[in-house]
């Protein structure tokens, strides 16, 4: 029974540090239609702009993570506007997209690496992720609480400014068709560009908060861009309700894959767990 | 001379990968993004049938062949319901199973302890060790390998090939059914990378999964995309200057230490740029 | 028209998208070497309809019989052996493959094994030849068919059918709007090949908008309406036919 609780815990714990990184693909992939394989290394950014303010400048841990979520959310306008929207208004194909985002990628981690070794780090201080504390008899500690807690308030918010505001108004008429909001006059650029910004920025935050829960590494970026863009594919490619809902699936079936087979095959069983819904749903749990 | 015999033997491994991935995605128009897969399970079973069982090194790299091709017939049949993004997607998806495979599946790989003592290859008593003759031997087989891409992108398969990547429902429309041929030059290639694979580790007289990663199937890709999409001699230069480059900048004064995230970041960058300047890399006639 | 006579024919054939039925209870039958247009204003289904007889798009309901076999479901890629092949309204060439190999590749071996040891020969080219030259386009042989004006990619097209069709012997062709866009002597080129092609025996199925084409070209003509069939005859009276007119100008 314990087990159970605690497998459930760690399943929605790892659903909703996913659940960030699909918010953020989600938003971008909805406005441009391409994989972008970089929104994983924006999380890294996250992490290690974090890392450098709070820990070895010793600012204020919010104002470090609020200064942290910003550059991510910069660094990510910034490859926009240099790469993608360049290559966007050149009508290129999807594929060229995916692999100049692989280029991103992999220039971002290299450059990261170079900068700040590729040595583990962990953001928390003192004993690992603050006290624990017993949860339906399981164990979660308050750095997971807050993981949780700031996922779902990052949904709500995302959904409220996509609902309620011009903005958002404009980032759905976008995604329903990118032709005739520009036609009925909406700057479609500089919309995407915002996406970009904000899309990263939600990255950033998840690359702060699992620093904070188990630690950061250049490498980082790739595992969580993939959770991402199978939670989003499950959920419903596109859908950010949908990204969310995948991320818990996935964090939960992963948790319970786990509970039969080695810890290590985790990224195998979810990459399974992309393979049978694409093949068996391919539109994911809820349709666009 | 020892330092360029070693630079030539890598830059001719990476040469036959390019030329193997190069029918997938310069002929084939298919984004695989999983080619290490394949170079490691040749890999693999070299250093396994040689080290462990005593097995020449010729029979093993049959058996490579084999295993690979078996693997990808295996794979390829769910992946040729893909294309476009997600066959990219689902082929790197293939990668981070194998590459879980090399890690966790300890009783035949040793998983992250990797196998060592492979020896170099030996026939009628003529031993390959030194850094000459084993030089020739991989010559020969890069020779093998260009003259077998060149039979099948020659032949009428190699055009349909083309005509799938052009348009694969107006080509079934005359009579093809394109995913055995989607099938068959996937394992085609899968085989070719094999032979990579058994030749790097008996050079290195040893494997370890860190050389089977995504990253390096992104590697394999940009080699490619470099030098021209459906274009053999462009494989061969762009696994030439690829590999080179980040020697260059070592010479140039960068430390030894930072040479693997160097080597990373020119390969990003050079991805970032062909897909702004130059999609069809340098000899290439196909833009993605 | 005897029954006898139909090698091609649909039974209460429907398909729709999302509610819309672009194909709707279409029962129609279509003469052994003849040529068959069909008609109809923008959007009545003639074009789903060929993507549904090509199987680009599957069957929602009825049939479709060829041959005297009914079929509920087509593969597109077992066209050829059903004796047809088509051309595109939206011109889907091989973009990046030079005009020669846009037509050699409709000529080669259809297995995997058999294409991988395949070279094409003087055979094949011969073939290809005499199609490019029926549409002259010889001369563009090296040329990526991405340089090509819009009128010679239509007759690449058609180029390619006629490649397919001698090699092959398919002998229903299906011509979807061949002469749209074309300037007057590329519409002389393709319709002597509509009418080489019934002299040889074969069926043409012709889409197309343009009335003198229509009655110059067909021995048979079947209009749709809103995927519904509306009428069928020959060409004079079926175009002087109110509900026909009103059809068109309803649109
Ligand atoms: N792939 C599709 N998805 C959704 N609707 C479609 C699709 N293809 C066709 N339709 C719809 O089906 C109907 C019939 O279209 P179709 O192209 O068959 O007409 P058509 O007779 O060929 O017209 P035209 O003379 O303009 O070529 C139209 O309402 C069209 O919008
Ligand atoms: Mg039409």
């Amino acid at each position: 029974m314990e087990i159970l609780s605690q497998l459930i815990l760690n399943g929605v714990i790892a659903g909703a540090l996913y659940a960030l990184m699909a918010l953020g693909f989600n938003l971008i992939y909805g406005v441009t239609r391409f994989f972008n394989l970089a929104h994983g290394v924006l999380a890294a950014i996250g992490g290690y702009a974090f890392f450098t303010l709070s820990k070895t400048l010793g600012l204020n841990i919010y104002l470090g993570a609020a200064i942290g979520v910003a550059v991510a959310g910069l660094a990510g306008y910034g490859f926009d506007r240099l790469v993608y929207s360049t290559l966007r208004k050149r009508k290129a194909s999807n594929l060229v997209l995916l692999v100049a985002s692989l280029g991103v990628f992999t220039t971002a981690q290299a450059a990261l690496s170079i900068l700040f070794t590729s040595n583990f780090q962990t953001l928390s201080s003192g004993e690992a992720g603050g006290s624990a504390l017993s949860l339906f008899g399981g164990v979660v500690t308050r750095t997971q609480l807050v993981i949780i807690f700031s996922s779902i308030a990052s949904m709500l918010g995302l959904a409220a400014l996509l609902k309620g505001t011009m903005f958002g108004k404009a980032v759905r008429a976008i995604s329903d068709d990118e032709e005739v909001a520009r036609m009925v006059g909406i700057n479609t650029g500089r919309v995407t560009g915002y996406v970009f910004f904000i899309g990263s920025a939600i990255a950033g935050f998840a690359g702060i908060l699992a620093g904070f829960d188990t630690g950061i590494q250049p490498t980082m970026g790739m595992g969580l861009l993939l959770k991402g863009v199978i939670a989003s594919i499950i959920g419903g490619v596109g859908n950010i309700y949908g990204g969310v809902l995948g991320a818990f699936l996935l964090g939960l079936v992963e948790n319970f894959g786990i509970w039969k087979i080695p810890g290590e095959w985790k990224d195998a069983v979810s990459f399974v767990l992309l393979i049978v819904f694409l093949i068996f749903r391919p539109q994911g749990i809820m349709k666009r | 001379m020892d330092y360029i015999l070693h630079l030539a033997i890598l830059v001719i491994i990476y040469a036959i990968l390019g030329l193997s991935l190069n029918l997938v995605v310069g002929y084939t128009g298919l984004l695989a993004s999983g080619h290490a897969a394949f170079y490691g399970i040749g890999a693999y079973a070299t250093a396994i049938l040689t080290a462990s069982l005593g097995v020449n090194f010729f029979v093993s790299m049959a058996a490579g062949i084999i295993a690979s091709a078996g693997a990808a017939f295996l794979i390829g049949a769910v992946l040729s319901r893909f294309d476009g993004d997600y066959y990219a997607l689902v082929s790197l998806g293939f990668n981070v199973i194998i590459y879980s495979v090399f890690l966790n599946w300890q009783g035949l790989t040793r998983g992250p302890l990797g196998i060592p003592g492979v020896p170099r290859p030996a026939l009628f008593g003529i031993e390959f060790s030194s850094g000459v003759f084993f030089l020739a031997l991989a010559a020969f087989f890069l020779a093998l390998s260009f003259l077998a891409a060149r039979f099948v992108a020659r032949s009428s398969f190699g055009r349909v090939l083309k005509s799938i990547r052009e348009d694969e429902k107006a080509i079934q429309v005359f009579g093809y059914n394109t995913v055995y041929f989607k099938l068959a030059i996937f394992v085609i290639s899968a085989g070719m990378a094999a032979v990579a694979g058994s030749l790097l580790s008996s050079y290195i007289t040893f494997v370890d999964p860190s050389s089977f990663t995504v990253m390096e199937s992104v590697f394999i890709l940009a080699i490619i995309i470099f030098g021209g999409l459906s274009s053999l001699k462009g494989s061969v230069v762009g696994a030439l200057v690829l590999v080179l480059l980040p020697e260059a900048l070592r010479f140039a004064g960068f430390p030894q230490s930072l040479a693997a995230q160097m080597r990373q970041g020119v390969y990003g960058l050079f991805l970032i740029a062909l897909m702004l300047y130059r999609p069809q890399g340098l000899f290439g006639e196909f833009k993605l | 028209m005897t029954k006898t006579d139909a090698i091609l024919k649909t039974r209460n054939l429907t398909k729709q998208f999302d509610g819309v039925r672009a194909v709707d209870d279409l029962s129609i039958s279509i003469a052994k070497g003849k040529v068959t247009s069909v008609i109809g204003p923008n959007g009545s289904g003639k074009t789903t309809l060929t993507n549904v007889l090509s199987g680009l798009a599957s069957i929602d309901g009825g049939s479709v019989v060829l041959h005297s076999v009914a079929l509920k479901k087509i593969r597109p890629f077992d066209m050829p052996s059903y004796g047809m092949t088509r051309t595109f309204q939206e011109v889907r060439l091989f973009e990046q493959m030079p005009v020669l190999d846009n037509v050699l590749v409709v000529l080669t071996e259809r297995s995997v094994f058999g294409a991988l040891f395949e070279r094409h020969g003087a055979f094949h080219e011969k073939q290809a030849e005499e199609a490019l030259k029926k549409v002259g386009l010889w001369e563009k042989r090296n040329e990526p068919a991405s340089t090509l004006s819009y009128g010679q990619r239509k007759l690449l097209e058609i180029a390619r059918v006629l490649a397919l069709s001698a090699g092959r012997q398919t002998d229903i062709i299906l011509l979807d709007e061949p002469f749209a866009g074309l300037f007057p002597k590329m519409v002389k080129t393709v319709s002597s090949i509509v009418k080489a092609l019934r002299d040889e025996g074969r069926t043409v199925v012709l889409i197309e908008h343009n009335m003198d084409l229509i009655r110059e070209l067909s021995d048979h003509v079947i209009v749709m309406d809103s995927g519904k069939f509306l009428a069928e005859g020959r060409a004079a009276e079926v175009l002087e036919r109110r509900d026909v007119i009103e059809a068109y100008l309803g649109e």
